[in-house]
């Protein structure tokens, strides 16, 4: 099933894009060509001091799950004053793997408070180009978190997407596997 | 049912070819005669005059893994090869190099995820100082080593993704022209460019050697009549220090005729 997002549908070009790193690829030599694991870890372990000591504002993270597990983190947002959503709360919950920052964190709301939003399903499912397709390893967790509450704060009436019922019905529980179609083609002027 | 399963069944597919791309091509192939393309063009008369033609001015080649980074790959593996054998150009790059990251950060890059990506780029770009390196073979092993270890091959590229990205911003009036329709400059940045495994056009490659005072030749082989295969240097009348393979959406690295 084919998402719509905020400029219509995007073509996807002849030649596919690769989105994987090569996990189990094993090259010719028999050496395995994964990225090392320590990398992934400290990277994370960066981005959580600074999401500690230095937090956006209206976002915290939930320190006892991260030291659980420093792969899953679940984080707090508050609605921002003046929005739709002023005075409510919201939990995401980020899933990391071992390619990150080359692969996306899969983003989630969660909880008992799903925002009522035309880009959240009420799953938590959230429909953000930079959460799949428009990821790029120089994001982190905090402009995650920062796109996520500007994406809620521009919000102008709270609703559901059109297509929510029959999406959560038959969607992947994981939404890095739904093919989100978010903006147009880019036409580039030849010369 | 099947309906609903659709996005998974073509995700599951993408990464079935992806994995075999992976395990076919390396990051950066070995040398390769000019030759060797024939192989892939039996009894393609059009391909067949045109390699002929490339030959009249190439001996080698190395592919590149056609995973969308093949531009920015190609070009790091070509210029660090170019500059490990230059003094004079490996000096002002390597300052050019170390200054960008400031340079990033005034243009409002993150410090903080910047850091990591500059770091290793200039590892990589000390790896291969022309005083540290006695022998050519030497210097094209290792490159070939680096560029094949993800670790170090991703972090390139994406640092030369961001300095591409910078120059865009930096010069966005100009590269505005080069979009048509309603997006910015600021939207194609962060849709085609930053993000890894986005395929590179000619915006990306301008971009890319004004960032870093270079000039690269692309030998266009496409279907089209002729039988000549045509050059465009980037920018046009300098000297290029880079010469790459253009077919249809991929990129491989050139090695002239001495």
């Amino acid at each position: 099933m084919f998402k719509l997002g905020k400029f219509g549908k995007k073509e996807k070009s002849k030649c596919e894009i690769l989105t994987i790193l090569p996990n189990d690829c094993v090259a010719k030599n028999g050496k395995k060509l994964i990225l090392d694991n320590t990398r992934w870890e400290k990277r994370l372990h960066k981005e959580l001091m600074s999401l500690i000591s230095e937090p956006p504002p209206g976002v915290t993270v939930d320190a006892e799950s991260v030291s659980e597990n420093l792969s899953e983190w679940k984080i707090n947002i508050d609605g921002v004053e003046g929005t739709l959503y002023e005075g409510e709360h919201f939990q995401l919950l980020f899933k990391f793997n071992n390619k990150y920052p080359f692969d996306s964190p899969e983003v989630t709301f969660i909880g008992t408070n799903i925002p009522i939003h035309p880009h959240v399903y009420s799953n938590g499912h959230i429909c953000l180009s930079i959460l799949t397709e428009d990821w790029s390893p120089a994001l982190s967790v905090q402009s995650v978190c920062l796109s996520i509450s500007s994406m809620l704060s521009s919000c102008k009436e709270k609703k559901r997407p059109a297509d929510n019922t029959i999406y959560v019905k038959t969607c992947n529980k994981n939404p890095k596997k739904t093919k989100w179609w978010y903006h147009g083609k880019f036409f580039l002027m030849s010369f | 049912m099947e309906n609903e399963n659709r996005d998974e069944m073509i995700i599951k597919q993408q990464r079935e070819i992806e994995r075999e791309i992976c395990e076919a091509i390396p990051l950066v192939s070995q040398l390769n005669e000019i030759g060797s393309l024939n192989d892939e063009y039996e009894n393609d008369e059009v391909y067949i005059n045109k390699i002929k033609d490339l030959q009249t001015k190439y001996r080698y080649m190395r592919r590149t893994r056609p995973d969308g980074n093949c531009f920015f790959r190609a070009f790091a593996f070509a210029y660090l090869e170019y500059l490990g054998k230059n003094t004079h150009d490996y000096i002002s790059f390597r300052s050019l190099a170390q200054e960008s990251k400031e340079k990033l950060i005034k243009l409002g890059f993150p410090q903080f995820t910047l850091e990591d990506f500059h770091d290793t780029f200039m590892e990589v770009v000390k790896k291969f100082d022309p005083a540290e390196i006695s022998l050519d073979k030497d210097m094209t092993e290792e490159l070939s080593l680096t560029f094949n270890e993800q670790g170090y091959s991703d972090y390139v590229v994406v640092y030369l993704r961001l300095l591409t990205s910078g120059k865009l911003q930096e010069e966005a009036d100009f590269y505005q022209h080069f979009i048509e329709g309603n997006f910015t400059i600021e939207e194609f940045r962060h849709q085609e460019v930053e993000p890894m495994y986005k395929e590179s056009d000619h915006i990306h490659i301008i971009a890319l050697c004004s960032a870093l005072d270079v000039c690269v030749r692309v030998e266009y082989m496409d279907r089209g009549d002729g039988g000549k295969i045509k050059a465009h240097d980037f920018p046009e009348g300098k000297e290029p220090k880079v010469f790459l393979l253009y077919r249809p959406g991929h990129y491989d690295i050139l090695y002239p005729n001495k």
